[in-house]
């Protein structure tokens, strides 16, 4: 009973949101950074970074022990989602950071140092052939730490 | 969250909707009850007959027809002539979350929305209004930009593809 007033609420609260959506549309331009995110990776990994259960990886979790570690920073630029996007170096850098800090359930820590252009353009040249395995390798060693 | 009788009840009715068609279904059903001849022929209101709704004038045009300004990228079956809307699936389907977005160019007030084509999935094709216009659409070696997927593939309820919705999601500068 309890799971069907949850799942009542959770109804009624989406449809609020897309009518609310639908009637005023967005008014405030969405920032270029985000309308990037929307355009170039929003369309699998959905608009809070979940992705699709058993088939998109969430990467909610995931983002805060990458891109704090080089390894996984190397590997943000590198997986071909990213890497192969038509974003620049500058754009994808940014938009690597508005991920990080607006898509991550964990806090991000102080220390997070922003992606730069140069960093970008260093690891983006190489390309990552074994994208799974190297993810679960890193995942391993962030729990590790 | 998944009960498993919700989800086997689901499937069933499902395989049921792909195999059987509702009119026949529907139709024998009535026969048998009242007799084909006994039952007076109401006049029925199709929704096909209605005028095509003009839309607001933030919103101009009609949602039906392929020439909607959202409609600028889309690949796919309209939902408005399918049952659902340019914002929501038909009943039977679900949209997935997984999607296809690009910029449409509003006329009304010249900005340029982002707009997310969701695709209705868990039905066969809806086959009404086809429209084609792949606006900034690349070829599947771009796949990051190519639209030429099934997004169904990316939902919870199989890949059957019924028709694509055109959701605003952001406004671009």
């Amino acid at each position: 009973m309890r799971r069907a007033v949850w799942s009542g609420s959770g109804f009624v609260l989406i449809c609020a949101c897309t009518a609310t959506q639908v009637l005023a549309g967005p008014t405030a331009p969405t920032p270029r950074v985000q309308a990037n995110y929307m355009l170039n990776c929003m369309g699998c990994h959905i608009a809070d970074g979940s992705g699709a259960p058993g088939k998109i990886p969430s990467l909610r979790n995931t983002l805060v022990p990458l891109a704090t570690s080089p390894a996984g920073r190397r590997f943000l630029v590198q997986v071909p989602g990213a890497s192969q996007s038509s974003l620049s170096n500058l754009e994808l850098a940014q938009v690597l950071g508005w991920m990080v800090r607006n898509l991550s359930a964990r806090s991000v820590p102080p220390d997070f140092v922003d992606f730069t252009a140069s960093e970008v353009a260093r690891y983006r040249r190489y390309p990552l052939v074994d994208v799974r395995e190297t993810r679960a390798r890193l995942l391993a060693a962030t729990a590790d730490r | 969250m998944h009960n498993p009788i919700d989800d086997l009840v689901e499937r069933l009715a499902r395989d049921m909707a792909r195999r059987v068609s509702r009119r026949h279904f529907i139709g024998g059903v009535g026969a048998l009850l009242f007799g084909a001849g006994t039952v007076p022929l109401l006049p029925v209101a199709r929704g096909e007959a209605q005028p095509p709704a003009q839309g607001a004038a933030a919103d101009p045009g009609d949602p039906r027809t392929c020439e909607y300004w959202r409609h600028c990228a889309i690949d796919g079956f309209l939902c408005s002539c399918c049952g659902g809307s340019a914002h929501s699936c038909p009943p039977g389907t679900e949209a997935s979350a997984v999607t296809w977005l690009g910029t449409c160019h509003n006329p009304a007030d010249g900005h340029d929305y982002i707009v997310s084509y969701n695709d209705c999935c868990g039905k066969s094709e809806c086959g009404r209004c086809l429209c084609n216009r792949n606006e900034d659409d690349k070829p599947l070696y771009v796949p990051g930009k190519s639209n030429d997927y099934n997004w169904c593939a990316g939902s919870q309820v199989g890949i059957a593809y019924h028709c694509s919705t055109a959701r605003i999601v952001g406004l671009a500068k």
